[in-house]
């Protein structure tokens, strides 16, 4: 889920933006619980019941070959079984489709996986599931009719994969399958990160036989007729049809019980007979109000705003179903360093010293949306990269209180060449949301840089567009684009780091480098990392990685988010921390 | 026999942002059973607001009415509205000037005309269509049957003031009020009209008020004429002695402006010189006195009262009868000059 | 000799001569009416070009970069572009997706999720359409009273407290009085728990008292500046109707004062107030955004909403053309209706 901002938290309404947090007293990590509080339930929970989620947005792909919200990601993880996946209260990944975490070869280029007996198709097709529907479900991944965002990118590696998309499903030969129970993956070069990769959706089996049909249109509609392996379906008819049964875009998603499910193949507790995603709810107070009112149980997408998430951690019964988690990734503004005055690193230093990172949060709320971001690996991923970065000590940019240091700044400018600190040259531009809190944020960033005399024009469009025609497009690229962020898609540090600077990830539309970072040294860094198997290693060389870029200065992190996820009283909390807090709607239950 | 209809010192006046309009001001007036009584003045010389105050229909929160309107031993003034309604419409009718605008431009005539007869008697629909169709029948329109179902705008002027007569009488009332009902028409429609009404009234015995400015229509229809001046009766009595022996200012000069066909054409139109006056701020004592050319100072001071000059002939002017008298001789149109 | 009996048969009674049928296809009402179709038709197709014009000239998202995805190459995105139709010409894919229209009345399928965009339309029609009727329903109910009363005594103590709440009422922002409405009376989350609260629509078809009870907040929340604003003209109506002539008559014929105002002033100041109604009835099957959004109705606003958020062209299309269909629709029933109403209008 690297989207972030589409991810989990839609723009928000003018409603709750408007309610900025004057004085917001509370720190993220007091008041409400931390997601590490919620223990899963045990197996003593009480069974039965409806779940109600509430969320703004529908799912960005129903198909779990495509899924790639947060949002989406908590009905793909309840009815699909990746290889593997997470438990609620972890980020590490553990077994789920597979019998064993996979074994890797010492070289690092083979990585073998043997996957559990016993776990069937929900029906139509109900037989058992094999290797081959995992081999199947990873390369049609590559097809052009199903085009999956993320495959190229960690399973391009395997032997045999296509460099171009395929028009048909394509067959891989570095995914071999000995036996029935058995996957063999033979990679070009060794990936530190595949296990994590082997957690993506992607990887939940597909039957061939059934899909192919689906998957052969010029869009395949596999998913509005998928099948299910985990604990719950989408309700479906007898054909296995979703569409308007178990799946109405844009208004409500419906899961009931795979009867092909065995418990015993799963750590999924299941509780609840039925979960109900009702999509469509914009307003977020209105939102909360209902979770805290009983008459819904959790926000799948949206959450509470600032001026609500007060009330509720000053009451002593509400606070405790309110969990704070760490999104996992940071926010930043982006500096286009292939444009003057951007490529001098002095004045990008300046920018990252007059930044005032407090008022800047104060736009999304304040405190409590989480903390002040120093570096770009988050504290999420504690020794796994964060620890190794420095963690919050590492700081290169300071400045009292977080609040911006026009001194400094000035005196970086004057050493750009700048006499009297100030830029002298022509108007810059920014491409930013036109709706708040990140329209907030961009006036924040004007008015900052304005301070040592850069002057900013702002262009307002929608989210969307700001990326797909401005900010990913390098040929369109503005001097700033204030409103990018990045989420890792599992918790690797590469996964933050290397779509993001590595300067081989620029690509020519859907550039994810926003900056246009290409500093050798750091390109030949984090190619090195990529193939580093023993994790302690690995975590280290990439905590000096982002020590190196946060050091360029190409991209200032500003925020550390904390997502807020309330739950109603009668059902046990379960937030994903793997996950930025979604509710793991296969540990709840109704009490 | 006591008049039908009787006026006594009526006064009028309207509360408006610019002050008191003094509609009517003092009106004394009255009309026999079977008789033709017609009104002439002016522009707001308040015979219309005369009018609508008998038909009650100038109780407005704004207004003032003073005075008395006895209709059939009744004064009307000091009846309800409800018990209004049911004089209204039954027994004493108006008919207006336009009757384009004055008819419901969206139901049809028939129903208009139903309507009229079922809001004061209780008869079927088709009894009063039936009625409806006799009505039109009886103002001389072409194809009663046909035209019950028209529209007004489907109608020729004279027609639609044919139907606003057949609605006002249907009912057989014993006045009929007639405001300004040729003013919109041709001339030659003007003379049908009024010949029709003439003969309706001689047929069903209905006292007609004729409000007019125009003295053509008076002489063709009148028994009896009020001559009316800035909300005051200045002068009444019967046509001939109108038309003939007037003793009012005000009359000879309507007599002298009208223009005749035997004028030798190189003579001036003599209208009278100045202009009507406000009714908010009328002019002291006598209304008239500033367009008089015989005004004396008294006039400027008292309100002349209307006295009897001759049998059933009143006038309210401070000149001596002889005077006056002698004034016509001289001003009288001569029928010898035009020869 | 007895013999069959002569069985007469009985002519059957002709159905309408064509000479009759012949008629009623000339007559002047059927060719105005065949006009103002051939005219609706040119018209969506000018207002199809036109959305398809502003969606390629102004900048919104790219709908193939959106679909591939965060991490697509762009090899990728070049195949999804292909996959879409959307590599080729704008002139090209217009004449493609107008073909479909009037060939197979086939809108396309969401870029997003690749539904049937005439199906997503249709099935999300009945709530729209619940939510316009009722509302109209109730501003009427409401508005023209209100009007009336107000009319008949103009400059009241009255007149102007109800006037200056009819002010409020069109200023308030609807999203805003929809969030009161629910934080006061909605069965979930209001202090006075009474209607079905934001998202609990259903279809009449399923569930009539549950149906009811979600749009009661959604009508007046929608009807409450429309309320307001008819009342204000019908009291303008009613007041310039009450001075014409043909009131002075009904009076003048002894009616009571009620039978004048209201069937004689109400009937001439309704007619331009109830073609109005029909106008807005047209504007609003296009959807009422504010309204669906904030009490979460599914119907056609919202989904208008969505697919311009998310650059969804096919979606944006199908929502314009109902929009517009609904309006040139609304505005030929408007003037025929007219025509009844009024008797002086002709063709």
């Amino acid at each position: 889920m690297n989207r972030l901002l589409t991810s989990r938290r839609r723009p928000a309404t003018g409603v709750a933006a408007a309610a900025i947090a004057t004085g917001a007293l509370l720190i993220a990590g007091c008041g409400g619980s931390s997601s590490s509080d919620a223990a899963a339930s045990t197996g003593s929970a009480k069974k039965g019941g409806t779940i109600t989620v509430l969320s703004a947005g529908d799912v960005d792909h129903i198909d779990p070959g495509q899924a790639y919200y947060s949002f989406t990601y908590e009905i793909t993880y309840a009815t699909q079984r990746p290889l593997l996946a997470f438990k609620p209260d972890s980020v590490a990944t553990t077994p789920d489709l597979a019998a064993q975490m996979p074994t890797v070869s010492k070289d690092g280029k083979t990585v073998t996986v043997h996957i559990r007996n016993g776990v069937r198709f929900s029906p139509p097709v109900n037989r058992e599931v094999t290797s081959a529907d995992v081999k199947y479900a990873i390369e049609r991944g590559f097809a052009a009719s199903v085009a999956n965002g993320y495959t190229p990118n960690y399973f391009g590696d395997l032997v045999g994969a296509p460099t171009k998309a395929p028009t048909k499903v394509p067959s891989i030969s570095g995914i071999q399958t000995p036996n029935k129970t058995t996957l063999v993956f033979k990679l070009k070069h060794p990936e530190g990160v595949f296990n994590g990769a082997l957690a993506l959706p992607v990887t939940a089996p597909v039957p061939a036989q059934y899909a192919r049909k689906y998957d052969s249109k010029t869009i395949s509609d596999y998913g509005l007729h998928q099948v299910a392996t985990g604990p719950y379906m989408i309700k479906a008819n007898a054909s296995g049809s979703i569409n308007g049964v178990g799946y109405q875009p844009g208004k409500r998603i419906t899961l009931v019980r795979n009867p092909n499910w065995d418990a015993k193949t799963s750590w999924r507790p299941a509780n609840a007979n039925e979960i109900v995603f009702k999509e469509g709810f914009q307003d977020p107070t209105v939102t909360a109000k209902q979770i805290l009112s009983g008459s819904a149980d959790v926000n799948g997408d949206t959450p509470p705003p600032p001026a609500e998430l007060r009330s509720i951690m000053a009451n002593s019964s509400e606070k405790d179903q309110l969990f704070f988690t760490p999104a996992g990734g940071s926010r930043y503004i982006a500096l286009n360093t292939r444009k003057a005055p951007f490529d001098k690193l002095a004045v990008r230093k300046a920018v990252a010293y007059v930044l005032d990172r407090n008022a800047m949060r104060l736009t999304r709320g304040g405190p409590v949306d989480g903390r002040i971001a120093t570096h770009f690996i988050d504290p999420s991923f504690k020794d796994k990269g964060f620890v190794q970065a420095g963690g919050n000590s590492f700081n290169p940019f300071p400045s009292p209180n977080f609040g911006g240091d026009v001194a400094k700044a000035k005196a970086l400018m004057r050493q750009a060449g700048y006499p009297s600190g100030m830029y002298t040259g022509p108007q810059l531009t920014q491409v930013a949301d036109n709706t708040p809190p990140g329209s907030n944020t961009a006036q924040v960033v004007a008015a900052d840089l304005a301070k040592i005399g850069l002057k900013l024009k702002t262009i307002s469009v929608t989210h969307s567009t700001m990326y797909t025609r401005f900010c990913n497009v390098p040929r369109n690229e503005p001097n700033v684009c204030p409103n990018v962020g990045w989420l890792p898609d599992f918790h690797e540090p590469q996964a933050i780091l290397d779509v993001t600077f590595n300067g081989k990830s620029i690509t020519t539309v859907n550039n994810s480098n926003w900056p246009l970072l290409n500093v050798p040294s750091l390109n030949q860094a984090m190619d090195r990392a990529e193939r580093i198997l023993d994790p302690k290693a690995r975590y280290a060389a990439w905590g000096r990685i982002d020590k190196a870029v946060t050091r360029t200065a190409a991209a200032v992190p500003w925020l550390w988010e904390e997502y807020p996820t309330l739950f109603s009283s009668r059902v046990t909390p379960s937030p994903e921390l793997w996950n930025s807090g979604g509710p793991d709607v296969t540990f709840m239950a109704v009490k | 026999m006591a008049p039908l209809l009787e006026i006594r010192d009526l006064h009028v006046s309207f509360r408006t942002r610019d002050g008191v309009v003094r509609a009517v001001d003092g009106v004394s007036t009255s009309l026999g059973r079977g008789e033709t009584l017609g009104v002439v003045g002016e522009s707001g010389s308040g015979k219309s607001v005369t009018a609508l105050t008998v038909m009650g229909l100038t109780r407005l929160p704004n207004a003032f009415v003073g005075g008395q309107i006895v209709f059939d031993g009744t004064d009307l003034l000091e009846l309800s509205n409800e018990a209004l309604q049911h004089v209204r419409g039954r027994r004493i009718a108006m008919i207006f000037q336009d009757p384009l605008s004055s008819l419901h431009p969206l139901y049809k005539v028939g129903w208009q005309i139903e309507e009229a007869i079922l809001a004061h008697e209780d008869v079927s629909r088709r009894a009063a269509r039936r009625r409806a169709i006799d009505a039109l029948a009886a103002v001389e329109l072409p194809n009663p049957r046909d035209l019950v179902d028209s529209y007004p705008h489907q109608l020729s002027g004279g027609m639609r003031q044919r139907a606003m007569i057949a609605m006002a009488l249907v009912l057989n009332p014993d006045v009929l009020i007639a405001d300004e009902p040729t003013t919109a028409l041709d001339v030659t429609v003007q003379a049908q009209i009024l010949e029709l009404i003439r003969g309706l009234q001689k047929e069903f015995g209905t006292a007609v008020v004729l409000i007019t400015h125009d003295l053509g229509v008076i002489a063709e229809t009148a028994d009896e004429v009020a001559v009316m001046y800035a909300g005051r009766v200045v002068e009444q009595g019967p046509l001939e002695t109108i038309l003939e022996a007037p003793e009012h200012p005000y009359t000879w000069g309507l007599l002298q402006s009208i223009p005749r066909l035997d004028t030798p054409r190189r003579e001036r139109l003599r209208p009278i010189q100045g202009t009507p006056p406000s009714l908010i701020h009328a002019p002291s004592g006598c209304h008239f006195h500033p367009r008089c050319p015989y005004a004396m100072p008294m006039c400027r001071t008292i309100d002349p009262e209307l006295l009897e000059s001759d049998e059933g002939h009143v006038v309210a002017c401070h000149l001596p009868v002889d005077e006056k008298r002698r004034i016509w001789r001289e001003l009288r149109p001569r029928e010898a000059d035009a020869a | 000799m007895a013999t069959a009996p002569s069985v007469r048969l009985e002519r059957p009674r002709r159905s309408p001569t064509p000479r009759a049928l012949r008629a009623a296809l000339t007559s002047s009402l059927a060719i105005y009416i065949l006009r103002r179709l051939v005219w609706a038709v040119a018209m969506l197709v000018v207002v199809s070009a036109l959305t398809f014009l502003i969606f390629y000239l102004f900048p919104s998202a790219d709908p193939a970069a959106l679909r591939a995805g965060r991490q697509a190459t762009p090899e990728l995105i070049a195949q999804i572009r292909r996959a879409l139709g959307l590599d080729r010409p704008v002139y090209e894919q217009f004449y493609l997706y107008m073909k479909n229209l009037f060939l197979h009345f086939d809108l396309g399928y969401s870029y997003q999720n690749n539904i049937s965009v005439r199906s997503e339309i249709f099935s999300r029609l009945p709530a729209t359409i619940s939510l316009t009727v009722g509302a109209v329903v109730v501003w009427l109910a409401i508005g023209i009273p209100v009007g009336v009363i107000s009319a008949v005594r103009p400059r009241s103590r009255l007149d102007r407290v109800v006037m200056g709440a009819a002010l409020v009422g069109i200023s308030a922002p609807v999203y805003w009085l929809g969030l009161v409405a629910l934080f006061l009376f909605a069965s979930d989350i209001g202090k006075v728990p009474l209607f079905g609260g934001a998202g609990s629509y259903v279809p009449l078809t399923q569930d009539p008292a549950g149906w009811f009870s979600s749009l009661v907040l959604p009508w007046f929340v929608l009807a409450t500046a429309f309320a307001a604003f008819y009342a204000r003209m019908v009291r303008g109506n009613l007041i310039d109707v009450l001075g014409e002539d043909y009131i002075r008559t009904a009076r003048s014929k002894g009616l009571t004062e009620r039978r004048v105002i209201l069937r004689h002033g109400l009937r001439a100041a309704l007619t331009p107030v109830l073609t109005i109604a029909g106008l807005d009835i047209g504007i609003l099957l296009g959807g009422a955004v504010l309204t669906e959004t904030v009490f979460n109705i599914p119907g056609v606003g919202r989904f208008a909403y969505d697919s311009i958020v998310n650059s969804d062209l096919p979606s944006i299309q199908g929502t314009v053309l109902f929009g517009a269909a609904f309006i040139i629709i609304a505005n030929l029933i408007v003037d025929i209706g007219y025509a009844l109403l009024d008797p002086r209008v002709r063709y």
